[in-house]
């Protein structure tokens, strides 16, 4: 029952999971693109087999006897004390690797954003935090091929000059931290980790060490906001600090530290192994590579899918996934975890899985986490389940977050109940205007960006759950008589006053 | 602010308190102080060590690890309260963990899986069983969105935890402790108390239903000058005392519980102090 493999039955193990191995090298459409590749792709179609959860599915996949017999660590030793550092640097942001973790933001060049000479050690954190609705890739890499990820660490903290990393996972990953703890312990049993790795210090060269520390969160989501994150690891409360400067300048105990993604360290050793050509040869020019996506909600075949940047949404859904559940219609698309603005069936149309396609949508690849929502789904309560989750994770510091989730998950709760107020639908866009862009980290943009993706195409299941005007306007002129000062809020025409959403606290 | 549950617990029962851990976990305590660079930072390791240590990370645990990590209890108190998912003296002793977040939620599997536990063990979400056993909560997205309802209880993770999957882990929960669904008909839960300070009893007698560990009979230990005084000590490998703690306690500290909107629906019956019999 607990995530374990059965050896010998790999494939019924995680009805989920264990399509994923089988799917994308079966039915990913070689060549000549399936009829439901329909929007031109410039670039021929590279033929492309899972790289990073090739051997997920394989039983004890997670051991470092069935790393090191796929040639494991072998790039690391043939680059640790040999390469310079700068040309491996180079070469990550020469392959145009982004962050998996949601920003999407260039690898090599964070990379070389890291202050140098400043006398200080320097850091690597990488955020296993994966918080992200909808997102669970960096679970299998955790739990089912932690070495892999441990060899990237390695090759990251060679390339950055890094003497200790620090890789956090959320609390609740107890089989991730297990496993990845025991892979850590089994390389440093084997030299590969400690002091002087792949026997380096010897002939007069210098020796490289590294400390790797697995720490293990305690459920909270903005512990996966990088700085968050520093400041867990830093033993306190997971309170985003204010930005700049960056990690890359001052980071972890006010060191140069660099943050990334589980799935973007792991992708680092294969670049370094096959180069820059192998890795551009997927995706489009300005997300080249390839991405775990985790596909979740009402499709036949949900479960996680690594495939090459740029394909079609629609292939994703209806390949991969294998279409709708019971021959259901298709309502909405969460592209990139809870945070990403819904699509339409019609952006669907339109859209590729890769940054610059979904940006131009409106939203944004995120960590990968897609989400179908049917006709069945009553938009207007999943929002206010999004918004309850928010509002839950909001770390408190900043005010127009803290009473902004709150805010806006109470008014969300109204309309959950199909009593919806006049001029609510108003009230909630202003909210969400008045939350994004003004706090410390972009949790409140993420908590306004799904509302206002709601509100901008929902709109009309909102309204259809205001409750009958006259009712409300019954219970606004009693309130009226009794508080003055509602009456000369609303007065002002400005729709209902903050006052309005301070009567529903008591919910 | 109200006065924290670490104040309240009064120096009678101080006392009794256990100074330190164990051997075993002060060998693990070097190891994981040994690879930060000031033992501060080592504070989130240290409490998942109190948690096995302890059981949960009760006032007692939060005193030893402020000490080990040279920190004030407060910092600590406060970290306890920030993070969600760090066991506590007021959750059951097996603590059923339900993913509420939409993912889960589509297709109704949170409330099927929520009725379902309820049916068996009598228990809301942010509820207790009166023999302090079971607890029930509702959590943020626990990351395994393809495959729901998702539940974690003890350090074991579900998917696909709905029907007779659910109701067989549940009976065989049930049957570790000697008892059946037949024990918890008719009975309701209880609200979770955020403000039970120290380990209850039924860690230390496994299977027995204690009183007095969690639900508080004596009503007038509320009293306003808040001095609760030790009632029971308990015998057996882990002696923490019972105390029971002053009115005013750690209500609506950051939602300790699963779900804040729990949290604050409770916030009553909290008030009035947990005297259910
Ligand atoms: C509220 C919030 C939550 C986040 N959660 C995660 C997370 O769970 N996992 C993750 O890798 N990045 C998360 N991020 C993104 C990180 O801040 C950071 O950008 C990322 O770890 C950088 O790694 P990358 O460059 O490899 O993507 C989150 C960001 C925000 C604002
Ligand atoms: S935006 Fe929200 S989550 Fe981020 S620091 Fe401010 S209060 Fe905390």
């Amino acid at each position: 029952m607990a995530e374990e493999q059965k050896p010998g039955n790999p494939g019924a193990a995680i009805p989920g999971a264990a399509t994923t191995g089988a799917v994308s090298s079966a039915a990913a459409p070689a060549s000549p693109a399936p009829a439901a590749a329909a929007p031109a792709e410039p670039k021929p179609r590279v033929p492309f087999s899972p790289v990073l959860l090739k051997y997920i599915n394989e039983p004890n996949s997670h051991t470092i006897e069935h790393y090191l017999a796929r040639g494991g660590y072998e790039t690391a030793r043939s680059h640790v004390g040999v390469t310079e550092p700068a040309t491996l640097i180079k070469l990550v942001d020469d392959s145009g690797l982004r962050g998996r973790g949601g920003a999407g933001f260039p690898t090599g060049k964070k990379w070389s954003f890291l202050a140098k000479g400043t006398g200080k050690p320097a850091y690597l954190a990488v955020n296993g935090d994966e918080s992200e609705p909808g997102t669970f890739k960096d679970r299998y890499i955790l739990e089912r091929d932690p070495h892999e990820l441990v060899e990237g660490v390695i090759l990251t903290c060679y390339a950055i000059g890094s003497k200790h990393a620090f890789i956090y996972l959320r609390g609740e990953f107890i089989l991730g931290f297990e496993r990845l703890h025991a892979a850590v312990e089994a390389a440093k049993a084997k030299g590969l980790v400690g002091k002087n790795i792949f026997g380096t210090g010897h002939d007069g060269k210098p020796g490289v060490d590294l400390t790797i520390t697995v720490v293990r969160g305690a459920g909270a989501y903005i512990c996966g906001e990088e700085t968050g994150m520093l400041s867990s690891i830093e033993g306190g409360r997971g309170y985003p600090k204010i930005k700049p400067p960056f990690p890359a300048v001052s980071g972890l105990f006010g060191c140069p530290t660099i943050v990334n993604n589980v799935e973007t360290i792991s992708a680092v050793t294969h670049i370094i192994k096959h180069g820059v050509a192998w890795h551009k040869q997927w995706g489009t020019e300005k997300s080249p590579g390839f991405k775990i996506f985790c596909l979740s909600g009402a499709v036949k075949k949900p479960g996680v899918y690594e495939v090459p940047l740029g394909i079609p949404m629609r292939e994703m859904i209806d390949v991969y996934g294998g279409g709708l559940k019971d021959g259901r219609k298709m309502k909405a698309v969460i592209p990139g975890g809870l945070s990403a603005p819904v699509l339409t069936p019609e952006m669907v149309d339109k859209c590729t899985l890769d940054y610059e396609s979904l940006a131009s949508l409106g939203s944004m690849l995120g960590s990968g986490g897609i989400t179908v929502l049917d006709e069945q789904v009553d938009m207007v309560s999943a929002i206010y389940n999004t918004m309850r989750f928010y509002h839950h994770e909001s770390c408190g510091q900043c005010t127009p977050c803290r009473e902004g989730t709150g805010w806006l998950e109470k008014v969300a709760h109204r309309f959950h109940h199909d009593e919806g107020h006049q001029g609510d639908v108003e009230l909630l866009a202003d909210i969400c205007k008045n939350m994004r862009g003004r706090t410390i980290c972009v949790l409140a943009d993420a908590a306004a960006m799904p509302m206002q993706g709601f509100l901008q195409y929902f709109k009309k299941d909102f309204e259809a759950k205001i409750k009958d005007p006259a009712f409300v306007e019954k219970q606004r002129t009693y309130r009226d008589e009794i508080s003055p000062k509602a009456k000369t809020l609303s007065a002002t025409g400005a729709g209902p006053s903050a006052l309005d959403v301070g009567s529903e606290m008591a919910e | 602010m109200s006065p924290s549950n670490m104040q309240s617990t009064n120096n009678a029962v101080r006392a009794n308190w256990r100074k330190e851990f164990s051997p075993e976990g002060m060998k693990k305590f070097h190891e994981y102080a040994d690879e930060y660079p000031n033992k501060r930072s080592a504070l989130m390791m240290v409490l998942r060590l109190a948690e096995e240590e302890f059981g949960s990370i009760t006032d007692e645990a939060m005193q030893i690890v402020a000490d080990l990590c040279n920190v004030g209890v407060s910092h600590v108190q406060g970290m306890v309260t920030f993070y969600t998912h760090f066991k506590r003296p007021f959750h059951g002793k097996h603590r059923f963990m339900v993913c509420a977040t939409l993912m889960c939620a589509l297709e109704n599997n949170t409330d099927a899986a929520l009725k379902q536990v309820e049916a068996k063990l009598g228990i809301k979400t942010g509820e207790i069983t009166a023999d302090g056993l079971f607890s029930c909560e509702k959590v943020e997205c626990l990351a395994d969105c393809d495959k729901p309802p998702v539940v974690q209880c003890d350090k074991e993770h579900f998917t696909s935890m709905k029907g007779p999957q659910l109701d067989a882990y549940l009976d065989q929960l049930l049957k570790s402790e000697g008892k059946t669904a037949a024990d918890y008909q008719g009975k309701p839960g209880i609200k979770m108390d955020q403000r039970v300070p120290t380990l209850p009893s039924h860690f230390n007698f496994p299977g027995e239903s204690q009183v007095g560990a969690r639900h508080f009979e004596n009503k007038d230990a509320y009293s306003p000058e808040g001095q609760g005084e030790l009632t029971t000590k308990i015998p057996g490998a882990l002696a923490t005392p019972l105390t029971v703690p002053v009115a005013d306690g750690v209500n609506g500290a950051n939602g300790a519980l699963g779900s804040k909107h729990n949290a604050g629906k409770s916030h009553g019956s909290n008030q009035n102090g947990a005297g259910h019999g």
